[in-house]
């Protein structure tokens, strides 16, 4: 028995050891504020736990169809065990452990994004910027509460975040479902008929759709013929820059 | 010329009945003083009427509706005449196998059709920019791909495979209501066609999920679509029923709970969960059309409604059907692997738990859908641990693949290919699954194709690799020929490799901001789609070889053995194809089906009388 | 081996079983049957709650106790037609039939006039009423319209049941399509003794909410 074990492990160590050489990679898409980065970290925990999973499972096949192959001439058959030992409860008890760790994982991380209980939606409740979003078919709609500014989704204009500053969007839509995703910051919430959501991101590094296509309002819900076009692009700015571009458009919306 | 009658009868009166519909609606309505014409409304009664006008017409009313009014009926098992030939697939048949037939290839050719729509999409996808196809035409073929591959996902094994084997794997000579199974089958046809119909009746605009409010408010053929679904569902739920109440009661004699083949109890467990949760779709569906030709307001928050309401409906049902789809391809694989590993299934009772667990925990999951729908907060921590629950029965599924491949005797035949692909796939599709389950890293991937990349793992790496090992397994058995080898060998590698550079780069792009169901992206996204792309042609291309060996070697292929594969369970100890009674003499069950090697095993199957002439009641060693 | 010649070395189709068997099979798929029927009523009546908790308008209380009693009665003369058949008693079963047919037509009678009477629409607010509980129309037009298609479906089933039962089909030993018939009608009732509380009587009586 460990003529093969012996070889079958080793097969899935190099195996795992290649998945796991991928985090060099560095493929993961910009990390726009500490809530992506946050999910990075989970995405690439979960990975190296799912990694080896995989593997035993692409190991022990590649080494079966490799080692235990034959023509079936003479009708061979192989050893007659059936699994009736102790085996599968230790199989069980493994299977149950990592099960586990996900879920708590997924717990722990779930209790930071959910400050409000009862709400709808992700991240903090309060925060010092509210833009009130509201979702129709095709656009998107953006109002900067108490700033008196308010945004409507086009091809040209683009959708300006200050840095470092927590930005709650505040969502409602006026017709079908849609969803607000924002790739950058890996943050997404539906837009439903008779409900406000809410998402709050911090923006943390400077960044637009030019430098990076993650810098952009997505909808994310299916919500007609003109889903694909229903996206506005994101530009996370300094806070003076902010102010700035803030203040020219009050003066356009008062005069 | 009896295909045509049935055939041409079932239209007539189905078309007659369809206009009978239409005028007693517009009658109707003048009546309590609306407009006469309501082109939804007034379609859809005409619609209810048609289906019943069509399934008397093929052959109902004659073998099973007199009966209602005390009249003497036709004998329902006429039609299974083998001087018939091919027409009787053609015919309101009662026989399992011809039903089993008939279900396969009707889904087969819906799956080719289905798959051609997923090469539009590809198409269009293969560059950034809208240059392909309309956005109305992207939306009709997105929702269309989707439908149909569900409605084969569902019904191809389960209806196909199910029908046709699990009678015979249980020693029984039909399923336990036969012209219900008959009944079942015959819902088919219309659906499809109303489905097939739908880009001339305005299109689909809302992919296959049919959320409202969009689906209340969309002009198109929506109305249509939702009929055709609630017509499917009550095919799948009276076919559930049929295969609960045949395994419950149907067994030969000697067929324990603990020696069932594990096709059959998967089937078991599969049709359970059509039985108990199809409703779902039907009722979300019925809610939908109402909202749309009664004006009632489920689903319209400004009255009252919520939308949410439709996706709680709509996912109770639509998540245990990922299990009726995956389920049977478990089963499927099983079933090969122990065969073809020429050594008893290992830990046989956990895999059958393992099934049993799934069934259990499939109805408590269905809100990992909603995780970002806007769900109250404390509905994710709960769903979040049962999704989690899931995979500790599906890892014993490995548990028990894996410990039968160690130490066997691989016999690498096309279906072992096949089997072994579901393992290895399902490896995939379960670990990714883990990252849509946790609802931290699901808030970026729902609804981007990362999501699309695993449902495509599991279903279709999971499910359909199964289907073709059952049809591969099951081929001689089926058609009494056997299959090109080669052929087969060329078609399982070219859609091993292709499906599998196809999905998994797919996973990439859905991380890097490429949501579902869109016909434009980014630009950085193009080069990793255009790979996608390229092998997905590769991946439907497989699929002609798979026709021209499948055709081929049906009508000209060398005859095949009683029992080619030297198997000990029960459909392989009759002739290939089985008589209209399946057995001969009754079968009487002594051994567990997968005994292969073991010493002193007792033959799983004996015929009493002993049969003279027939093959060997289950070899041990195999031939 | 009394059982494998049961089986039958000849049997042709699953139409062959024994009487008992069959009668057994029938009756396990009957229920499984209505198991699955209560899916679909069941999902309604949550979808109720879901949309509205406990709220209710004005519905007529008086109406809805008579129609109820009227149903339930029905379930007594469809046990009457049952328990008489199982004696060989044609004539009380065929009355009883009657009775059941003639019960079940005033129930649906009596949801006819309710919905005529009924001081709610489906699309728009009456004068007065909150838009919001709109959907109270919805719910209550599509549960009972639900049920009472069971019920004029049921209705139908036994006539067929007893136009066959007066031209002199069934007999004692062998009424599965009387029994049948009977348990989906009681099956109906079952369901009503669930939507009469959730539409009536959960909001402790007419609260008009006006």
């Amino acid at each position: 028995m460990s003529k093969h074990l012996i070889p079958a492990a080793l097969l899935w160590v190099v195996l795992t050891a290649i998945g796991e050489a991928t985090f060099f990679l560095d493929w993961l898409p910009v990390v726009g504020s500490p809530e992506a980065e946050e999910w990075d970290l989970i995405f690439n925990v979960l990975l190296a736990m799912g990694i080896p999973v995989f593997t035993f499972v692409v190991a022990a096949l590649i080494y079966a169809f490799w080692k235990f192959q034959t023509a079936n001439e003479g009708g061979e058959t192989g050893s007659p065990f059936k699994g009736t030992g102790s085996f599968p409860k230790v199989w069980l008890v493994i299977t149950s452990v990592l099960a586990a760790i996900s879920m708590i994982i997924g717990l722990v991380s779930l209790s930071n994004l959910q400050v409000d209980k009862a709400g709808y939606g992700w991240g903090e409740d309060q925060a010092p910027l509210v833009i009130e979003t509201t979702a129709q078919r095709f656009s998107w709609t953006f109002a900067y509460k108490d700033k008196n500014v308010e945004l409507l989704s086009a091809k040209d204009t683009e959708l300006l975040l200050p840095i470092d500053t927590e930005v709650k969007f505040e969502i409602q839509s006026i017709d079908v479902i849609h969803s607000l995703w924002i790739p950058a910051f890996r943050m997404k919430i539906d837009a439903i008929p008779g409900r406000t959501t809410f998402l709050t991101v911090e923006p943390h590094v400077l960044g637009s759709y030019d430098t990076d296509n993650n810098f952009r309002v997505q909808c994310a819900e299916l919500c007609g013929l003109n889903h694909t076009l229903m996206s506005m692009h994101i530009r996370v700015v300094e806070q003076a820059e902010f102010d700035e571009w803030l203040a020219s458009k009050q003066t356009k919306v008062s005069r | 010329m009896y295909a045509a009658t049935t055939i041409g009868g079932g239209l007539g009166t189905g078309l007659l009945s369809f206009y009978l519909g239409l005028g007693v609606a517009a009658l109707l309505r003048s009546l309590f003083g609306f407009d006469a014409w309501d082109r939804d409304f007034n379609a859809s009664i005409g619609y209810i009427f048609g289906l019943i006008g069509w399934l008397m017409g093929v052959g109902m009313w004659g073998t099973w509706g007199r009966e209602w009014f005390g009249a003497k009926i036709k004998d329902p098992h006429a039609n299974s005449r083998k001087e018939l030939g091919w027409q009787r697939y053609f015919m309101f048949n009662v026989d399992h196998k011809v039903i089993g037939v008939q279900y396969l290839v009707t889904f087969l050719v819906v799956f080719i059709l289905a798959g051609a729509m997923a090469m539009v999409i590809r198409l269009e996808l293969m560059d950034s920019g809208r240059d392909f196809v309309s956005n109305k035409t992207y939306n009709t073929v997105l929702g269309m791909h989707g439908i149909m591959m569900v409605a084969v996902a569902v019904a191809a094994v389960v209806g196909g495979l199910g029908n046709y084997a699990v009678p015979l794997m249980i020693g029984a000579d039909d399923m336990a209501f036969p012209r219900m199974n008959a009944l079942s089958y015959w819902l088919v046809p219309p659906v499809a066609v109303t489905l097939l119909l739908s880009p001339f009746l305005g299109g689909l605009e809302t992919g296959w999920t049919a959320y409202p409010p969009l689906s209340v408010l969309t002009q198109s053929a929506q109305t249509f679509w939702n009929l055709a679904i609630i017509t499917f569902g009550l095919s799948s739920i009276l076919g559930g029923l049929n295969f609960v109440v045949t395994v419950m009661f149907m067994r030969a004699p000697g067929m324990t709970w603990g020696r069932l083949p594990m096709f059959v109890w998967s089937m078991f467990v599969t049709a359970w969960l059509a039985l108990l949760y199809t409703q779902g779709f039907a009722v979300a569906l019925i809610m939908v059309t109402l909202d749309r030709i009664a004006g009632m307001g489920f689903f319209d928050a400004a009255r009252g409604g919520d939308p949410l309401l439709y996706q709680h409906v709509f996912w109770f049902y639509s998540h245990p059907a990922v299990y009726i789809m995956i389920l049977p391809g478990f089963g499927i694989a099983l079933e090969v692997i122990g065969h073809f590993s020429r050594k008893p299934l290992f830990a046989y009772r956990y895999a059958v738990g393992a099934f049993l667990g799934i069934l259990g925990l499939s109805g408590v999951v269905w809100a990992h859908h909603m995780f970002t729908a806007g769900i109250p907060n404390y509905l994710h921590g709960p769903f979040l641990v049962a999704t989690e629950l899931i995979s500790i029965p599906t890892g014993l599924i490995f548990l028990s693949a894996l410990g039968t491949i160690w130490m066997g005797k691989l016999w690498l035949r096309t279906p072992m290919l096949f089997a072994l692909a579901v393992i290895f796939n399902f490896a995939c599709g379960g670990v990714t699954g883990i990252f849509l389950a946790d609802v931290p890293t699901d808030i970026h991937l729902q609804d981007t194709y990362f999501v699309v990349a695993h449902f495509h793992y599991t279903i279709v790496g999971g499910e359909i690799f199964g289907l073709f090992a059952g049809i591969y397994y099951w081929f001689p058995k089926i058609t009494g020929r056997m299959y090109n080898e080669k052929l087969a060998k060329l078609h399982f590698w070219w859609m091993f490799i292709g499906f599998n550079v196809t999905f998994f780069i797919m996973h990439w792009p859905g991380i890097e901001g490429m949501n579902r169901r869109i016909a434009d992206y980014p630009q950085s996204l193009e080069t990793a789609n255009l790979i996608v792309s390229l092998s997905a042609f590769m991946l439907g291309a497989s699929f002609l070889v798979f026709i021209y060996n499948f055709v081929n070697s049906w009508v000209r292929g060398p005859a095949a053995e009683a029992n080619p594969w030297g198997a000990r369970t029960l459909e392989w100890q009759t002739s290939s194809p089985p008589p209209v009674e399946n057995f001969l003499q009754p079968p009487v069950i002594a051994g567990h089906p997968y005994d292969y090697g073991v010493p002193g095993a007792a033959p799983h199957v004996t015929f009493y009388p002993p049969a003279v002439g027939s093959p060997a009641g289950g070899g041990g060693g195999g031939q | 081996m009394a059982v494998i010649a049961a089986h039958g070395a000849q049997t042709h189709g699953a139409g062959h079983m024994s009487p008992a068997k069959r009668l057994q099979v029938n009756r396990v798929g009957l229920w499984l049957f209505f198991f699955s029927e209560s899916i679909i009523f069941g999902l309604l009546f949550t979808s109720r709650f879901f949309l509205l908790g406990t709220h209710q308008e004005h519905v007529d209380q008086f109406l809805g106790l008579v129609i109820t009693i009227v149903l339930l009665a029905s379930s007594v003369t469809a046990y009457t037609a049952e328990t008489a058949m199982e004696k060989g008693n044609r004539k009380l079963a065929a009355w009883s039939l009657f009775a059941t047919i003639l019960l079940g037509v005033v129930f649906a009678i009596g949801v006819g006039f309710e919905w005529s009477v009924a001081e709610f629409g489906i699309k728009t607010a009456v004068e007065g009423q909150d838009p919001h509980n709109v959907v109270w129309g919805t719910v209550f037009f599509s549960m009972t319209g639900l049920h009472a298609a069971h019920v004029v479906s049921g209705v139908l089933m036994l006539g067929l049941a007893l136009m066959m039962l007066l031209r002199g089909h069934f007999s004692k030993d062998s009424h599965w399509g009387i029994s049948s018939t009977i348990m989906y009608w009681h099956f109906v009732d079952v369901v009503w003794v669930f939507y009469y509380p959730a539409l009536y009587l959960v909001a402790g009586g007419g609260t008009h909410t006006g």
